[in-house]
């Protein structure tokens, strides 16, 4: 650190912060149409997000104790599964922190230029 | 073990195994929540994609490397629990305040300076075992002191009286900012330096003049060997007191100057009152005179005269040695902290943040 070299583990842990506010909005914005687990983090991946189950569960856990997301069990292809999606109170916050993404979005940008 | 690790027909078996593994580590809170059932679905999800990739069902090393990938059962027990500590943030910096103030600032200093010189005194000479008595004693007592702690405050965690705890604080109750580094006055460094001159005045005059500390009991009683024998010491340490205030009023600006010559002036005191107090031990005890002794050429007997001083001059050597240690200690912990306060502050700001 202190002769300038960079740190794998700072770069990591910064890493992991940028990323943990991301997810709760990717996930938010997945589940504006139902998925299940499995499915959404195809998604995610898919678009390039990729999330582990030990990150994802817990995460979709605490969304829904906030009233944020709805869940419900139900059988497809003769297994249970259990599908998620937005709240209405989701939807609103969702869009408030969409517009809190673009607008910060907006200026990192405008810091980067004027670096 | 390695028998009943491989005794499986179906490799989708490996899965549930899996499941149980991770349902061992999960608190029992957690069990019935259907989180078990979510991943298990993942899994079983991850496998059927390859399968239907393969067009074949997977064999027992390809579900092996899926489960690999997800992690060992332990850690993802841990990612599908709940935060779990014994102490938490709220009230951490609360448990290490105390842990630091009963270990270091009143466990050590009763060991060091009342359990210990106890053991030696009653150790007939055996200093090592008195010494190792010591040191046992007060690593127990540290270890247990740490228990109850803990103990008390896992307790203060899980109680409801946590929270109120810390939303009780007013901001109005905060103490007053601490000026990090101490600029000695003028007038405390010149009126330092005047009393260290006329106490230096004062011991140069007394071997001529003892009734400047006898008084009256001059004419009955002087200096015995020990007093002879620190002398010396005593005025090269007050020699020191006076280049203290000295440079103090030269530099004023060495804001490290005046902890570090505090340092150094109670280490020295605390060596030179230490070979005093052996000094005066080390006396016979019919003959027990260290500091004074009968004037020669009386015609009574003043022997009890001079015993009730010597005591009196020995409890007090003995309390500046206690005084003194304790000083030593905390100037010890001042200077620490003036020193890692100066490292954090030619840290950028940056990386205090």
């Amino acid at each position: 650190m202190s002769n300038g070299t960079t740190s794998p583990e700072v770069f990591e842990n910064l890493k992991l912060e940028l990323r943990r506010g991301c997810l709760t909005l990717a996930v938010l914005a997945q589940l504006r149409s139902e998925r299940y687990g499995y499915t959404l983090r195809k998604a995610l991946a898919d678009d390039g997000l990729e999330i582990d189950e030990g990150t994802l569960y817990p995460l979709l856990r605490r969304l829904e104790a906030q009233g944020l997301l709805a869940s419900e069990w139900r059988e497809e292809d003769k297994r249970n599964k259990r599908f998620y999606r937005l709240s209405a109170t989701g939807e609103e916050i969702l869009n408030q922190l969409l517009s809190e993404w673009r607008r910060m979005n907006d200026s990192l940008s405008k810091i980067l230029q004027e670096a | 073990m390695t028998k009943q690790a491989t005794t499986f027909q179906n490799p989708l078996e490996l899965v549930d195994r899996y499941l149980q593994a991770v349902r061992f580590w999960l608190p029992k809170s957690q069990r019935q929540e259907g989180v078990l059932a979510e991943l298990g679905e993942d899994l079983r999800s991850q496998i059927e994609e390859k399968e239907a990739e393969l067009s074949r069902p997977l064999d027992k090393n390809e579900v092996s490397a899926i489960l690999k990938k997800c992690g060992p059962p332990i850690v993802v027990a841990g990612r599908l629990g709940p935060n779990r500590y014994l102490i938490g943030p709220t009230l951490f910096p609360t448990y290490a305040f105390v842990l630091k103030m009963v270990l270091l600032w009143i466990l050590v200093p009763v060991f060091l300076f009342i359990i210990g010189p106890v053991y030696v005194v009653n150790s007939a000479g055996n200093w090592p075992a008195a010494l190792a008595q010591t040191i046992g004693d007060l690593w127990s007592g540290l270890f247990i002191a740490a228990g109850i702690i803990t103990l008390v405050f896992v307790l203060i965690e899980r109680s409801p009286a946590q929270a109120a705890i810390a939303c009780k604080w007013d901001p109005l109750s905060l103490p007053p900012v601490q000026k990090t580094e101490r600029k000695p006055s003028l007038a405390q460094s010149l009126s330092q330096l005047i009393f260290a001159v006329l106490g230096l005045l004062w011991l140069l005059l007394l071997p001529h003049h003892p009734g400047l500390i006898l008084g009256p009991a001059a004419a009955i009683l002087k200096a015995g060997p020990v007093a002879h024998m620190m002398y010396g010491p005593i005025l090269l340490l007050t020699v020191l007191t006076i280049l203290k205030p000295a440079i103090s009023l030269a530099r004023p600006y060495w804001t490290w100057f005046l902890p570090a010559a505090e340092l150094v002036q109670s280490a020295l005191t605390l060596i030179v009152v230490h070979f005093i107090l052996n000094a005066a031990g080390q006396m016979t005890r019919g003959d027990w005179h260290p500091f004074v002794v009968q004037a020669t050429g009386l015609s009574g007997n003043y022997i009890q005269a001079a015993a009730i001083v010597n005591i009196s001059i020995l409890i007090s050597f003995a309390c500046a040695w206690f005084g003194t240690g304790i000083a030593l200690i905390v100037q010890l912990w001042k200077m620490f902290t003036l020193l890692r306060n100066k490292k954090i502050n030619r840290q950028p700001a940056t990386l205090r943040a």
